[in-house]
């Protein structure tokens, strides 16, 4: 054993001071080599599935938004239609009463000018006949007349 | 040269010991040592343990400590500048350092089966490679193993000590870290565990069969302290002599693809340390059946 010690030059200092040189590299290496590049890597791997994750998130809400959007639209174009067609509807019913107001208005014209029409007919009838009796009168005179003459 | 003198002395009490009736194969592998070692004298250094270069506090300061200084300091100014250059759309080099660690941490996860210790131990790990692949690496550095000193031996002639020396191939550093290891799996099975239920994978008195793999399994488990250590201290080691030898023959270009394959082995050894720390955890967590 002491011979062996002695051939390979054992000594127990040496064996401490190279132990205690281990041990300082550890430290040292883990301090400046694998605590930085392992936090490093961590945050790079955390930072890629924030980003993934986000993206995902970003994707479904585009799905979700698209989604609003075309229901959105399909009720619009729905609302649209309907407005279009009950205005459609209550425009043809304007049209026809105003043609069923203008008819009666112009039937009621009609029929009072008709009757003014009569009127007059008969009131000139009815002028012409004292006119025609005058007439008649003053013709019956000068017949007299010439008679006694 | 302490060890070619040294293994002549005992290869001669190996063959007393054993007393083989041949005479003629001690002979030969005395002459074999002694040749060996007149290669030795003429350019060929191999310790095997790390040379001392000088005193410092009463602690002896030798070659490798002041390498896996250098070392440690390589590390420390990549690690501050890394970190602090921390963005989050990263650059090349970040990237690398991210892929990385992200790499080590899913497969510690995935083999723990358990997040959170695997982020608990994912700084140990994580240094024990990459203070053992950066030590290894570093290895071959123009400089360490070359530059030092001539001092005039206690036997009479020349002996070069060299200033820098290759980290792992000192046995006190992986000895150290094997040790750190041990105390770290033992540790993180009780926490995991509870001291009964972990002791309890060793100390069996339900059947005779388990108690006897009980014991065999707390001397393997001490056994790791020696496997851990001399794995790695001798495959750089062996590493080191092997371009050592090749260079000794021929200096140039035959020894750059035997570096290159070195430090694949130094990649290779530094995983394997981690790994197996890796995996014994995982075995010291599992619950005992």
């Amino acid at each position: 054993m002491e011979e062996i010690v002695k051939v390979f030059g054992l000594n127990w200092k040496l064996l401490i001071v190279q132990a205690v040189n281990f041990g300082v590299l550890l430290l040292a290496l883990w301090y400046f080599l694998y605590r930085p590049v392992l936090k490093m890597l961590d945050t790079r791997r955390e930072k890629i599935e924030e980003g993934v994750k986000s993206a995902e998130k970003s994707q479904e809400r585009l799905r979700e938004i698209e989604g609003e959007r075309d229901t959105v639209l399909k009720e619009a174009t729905k609302s649209a239609e309907e407005l279009l067609a009950s205005s459609k509807e209550r425009a043809q019913e304007q049209a026809s009463q105003i043609v069923n107001d203008a008819n009666t208005r112009a039937d009621s014209i009609l029929v009072s000018a008709e009757q003014r029409a009569q009127e007059a007919k008969e009131q000139a009838l009815r002028e012409s006949k004292a006119e025609i009796g005058k007439a008649a009168v003053l013709a019956a005179e000068r017949i007299l007349k010439e008679k006694q003459s | 040269m302490r060890a070619p003198l040294f293994l002549k002395r005992r290869v001669r009490h190996i063959m007393e010991d054993i007393s083989i009736d041949g005479q003629q194969i001690s002979e030969a592998t005395i002459y074999a040592v002694e040749t060996a070692s007149s290669y030795a004298d003429s350019g060929i250094h191999i310790a095997l343990a790390a040379e001392r270069v000088g005193e410092f506090l009463g602690i002896p300061l030798t070659n490798t400590l002041i390498t896996s200084w250098i070392v440690m300091a390589i590390l420390f100014t990549i690690a501050f500048f890394v970190g602090r250059n921390l963005k989050m759309i990263p650059g090349r080099v970040q990237t690398l350092f991210e892929e990385m660690l992200n790499f080590i941490l899913n497969y510690m996860t995935e083999v723990l089966e358990d997040g959170k210790l695997a982020r608990k131990l994912f700084p140990f790990i994580t240094t024990l490679f990459l203070f053992i692949f950066a030590s290894n690496v570093l290895e071959f550095t123009p400089g360490i193993g070359s530059i030092g000193f001539i001092e005039q031996s206690s036997h009479g002639g020349e002996a070069f000590t060299p200033l820098l020396r290759s980290v792992n191939t000192d046995l006190n550093v992986t000895l150290a870290l094997a040790v750190i290891a041990f105390i770290v799996i033992e540790v993180v099975g009780v926490a995991t565990l509870g001291i009964m239920k972990y002791a309890s994978k060793f100390l069996n008195f339900k059947s005779v069969i388990g108690f006897l793999v009980g014991i065999i399994e707390l001397f393997s488990e001490v056994a790791r302290l020696i496997s851990f250590s001399f794995r790695l201290f001798g495959n750089i080691l062996a590493g080191e002599v092997l371009i050592v030898v090749i260079m000794f023959f021929v200096p140039y270009l035959v020894p750059v693809p035997m570096m290159l394959f070195e430090v694949f082995v130094g990649l290779i050894q530094a995983a394997i340390f981690a790994l197996l720390t890796l995996f014994f955890i995982k075995i010291a967590i599992t619950e005992p059946h």
